[in-house]
């Protein structure tokens, strides 16, 4: 099989730092993603990515696309803070989060507006340009994503406890608190590599989909971060290759990082189907009595 | 003030979660080998006097020491069995590293575990008898394994003092067999052991001491001595069922397992 088709658009350089980009985020997702879903950190991590815009726009204000990382970076790390701080409190923490995400939103959309040709500013702010990420951009993004899997990897014991038995974990010795804290400031440095390649929307995605995609194929933790990190991978290469085609051959430019999105969407459904199937027709006798019985 | 034979001292002891105590005024002393059943309605302290023990609830006043000295210093010494419902059940784990995690404050960050915490870690799931299952998806274990799991994980600190929440909540008939003798055996090792229960025959069949809480300490002493109706009654505030000469509690209305009590 001539592979020509999926490895010729690599030869141009900005292709080649586009895959680098999205291979890099792919293997931050599977690890940080991991524990997001364990925990059930989907809507605190929704949180997290508005409350990043705020930081993407003023960064960018200041300083251009150069500003765009020190930006972000201040207000996800502010915000992983108050996060933590709120989710700990339990009860209204809900409402807590989706008064953090709006308000960051329309903040941000509120100060890139003053901006002159608005429109385009926040079109990359929101869906990303990973075909224009810069040679000094792909170095931030390469060191921002190793120290959220840093983070998560050096305290890979503390979350995975964590995760599985917060009472148990307690009544170890450890404190939540900074295992929480940590933890948080990962998501958000996830998001904040993610959100100049895939932009500040799209990099919800990235965060959430892989792990997903992992936990349907395997119940074995040594197999999740690498499943997620080859389904985030393989929707990255097959989205930029797409795109590259599509532009060339029949001129229209579909944004890469939202082909990047819908290929990983696609890979959940396809791989949702297939457990469906699986399940019925490998355990029907046992899931029957548990089904009728359960209820 | 302690004494060396005491597991645990509590002298006019309070606890709180920050506002008023959740249990206060509780004055008693656990020596060391006794196996105590806590026994009280739903939310009269059981849960908060455990936690108290570990120190994860507050002190308000009076004056606890665990094994010596404050429950943080006894923390490397004490293993403490969660209530199932409090963990994910279809967490993505082996049985064997859920045991594992009981190893993991003393492996630190970095640390491969070595072979003195691979024997502790096989030596526990034989104790409970789930070395067979060893290898298995927690998730796909029934439930009376995982909370034989939960237990296996809290003796591999080697526990002076094992503190259990609800160990028996849901369990079948063989779980229930099964975990009575790894508690029975413990007990023969001097293991002191502390478990809230609604269930009386477990007391009769592990404890050798009964502590009847309602938001206070009601009675603490032998188990037939203490579980008399009058005082039984006293702490469910008559809400009990008399069947011959012994009191039946009402099961925990949060937890709708009704084959848990024969």
């Amino acid at each position: 099989m001539d592979l020509s088709f999926f490895t010729d658009p690599f030869v141009y350089p900005f292709m080649s730092r586009a895959l680098i980009t999205v291979l890099v985020l792919a293997v931050a997702s599977g690890v940080v993603g991991l524990f997001i879903n364990l925990r059930n950190l989907e809507f605190i991590s929704d949180g997290l990515v508005h409350a990043v815009f705020p930081g993407l726009v003023v960064g960018f204000v200041i300083s251009g696309t150069d500003g765009l990382l020190p930006g972000a970076l201040i207000a996800g790390v502010i915000a992983a803070v108050i996060l933590t701080v709120v989710s700990r409190r339990g009860v209204g923490s809900d409402a807590a989060i989706a008064v953090v995400l709006a308000g960051s939103f329309s903040l941000g959309i509120v100060i890139v507006s003053r901006e002159t040709n608005y429109v385009s500013q926040l079109e990359q702010l929101l869906f990303g340009g990973v075909l224009t990420v810069t040679e000094s951009q792909l170095w931030q993004i390469i060191v921002v994503g190793a120290l959220a899997v840093l983070m998560v990897g050096l305290t890979w014991r503390r979350q995975l406890y964590l995760s599985f038995d917060p009472s148990g974990f307690r009544a170890s010795g450890y404190r939540t608190l900074p295992t929480e804290l940590l933890f948080n400031c990962a998501i958000a440095f996830l998001v904040v590599a993610g959100s100049q390649a895939l932009g500040n929307l799209l990099v919800l995605a990235l965060l959430i989909v892989p792990a997903a995609i992992a936990r349907l194929v395997s119940k074995r933790i040594g197999w999740l971060v690498p499943i997620a990190t080859i389904a985030a991978a393989l929707s990255g290469w097959l989205g930029l290759v797409t795109s590259f085609h599509t532009s060339v051959s029949a001129g229209l430019t579909p944004s890469p990082g939202s082909l990047i999105v819908i290929i990983l969407i696609a890979l959940y459904a396809l791989t949702l189907l297939a457990h469906i199937v699986v399940s019925r027709l490998i355990v029907p006798r046992r899931a029957l009595p548990q089904l009728s019985g359960g209820a | 003030m302690s004494t060396a034979s005491a597991a645990i001292e509590l002298k006019n002891a309070s606890f709180s979660y920050g506002g008023a105590p959740q249990l206060s005024d509780v004055t008693v002393t656990i020596k060391k080998g006794d196996a105590v059943a806590l026994i009280g309605p739903n939310g009269s302290g059981k849960s908060t006097f455990l936690k108290g023990v570990l120190g994860l609830v507050d002190l308000a006043g009076g004056h606890l020491s665990v094994l010596g000295g404050s429950p943080r210093d006894a923390l490397s010494r004490v293993g403490y069995l969660s209530q199932l419902t409090e963990v994910d059940r279809e967490f993505p784990v082996s049985l064997r590293q859920v045991v594992m995690m009981g190893r993991y404050r003393s492996l630190g960050l970095m640390r491969w575990p070595s072979r003195r915490d691979k024997k502790l870690v096989a030596d526990a799931l034989d104790k409970v008898g789930l070395t067979e299952q060893a290898e298995k998806p927690f998730g796909e274990l029934s439930g009376g394994q995982q909370q034989r799991g939960l237990l296996a994980r809290a003796l591999t600190v080697e526990p002076q003092l094992l503190l259990l929440d609800e160990p028996f909540n849901g369990l079948d008939q063989a779980n229930r067999t099964a975990l009575l003798q790894t508690l029975n055996m413990l007990r023969t090792e001097g293991v002191t052991i502390v478990t809230s229960t609604h269930d009386l025959q477990l007391a009769r069949d592990v404890c050798n001491r009964v502590m009847l809480l309602n938001h206070t300490l009601i009675a603490y002493g032998p188990v037939e001595e203490t579980l008399r109706i009058s005082l039984v009654e006293k702490t469910f505030e008559h809400s009990i069922a008399h069947v011959g000469n012994h009191a039946v509690v009402p099961a925990a209305h949060e937890h709708d397992h009704d084959h848990d009590h024969e």
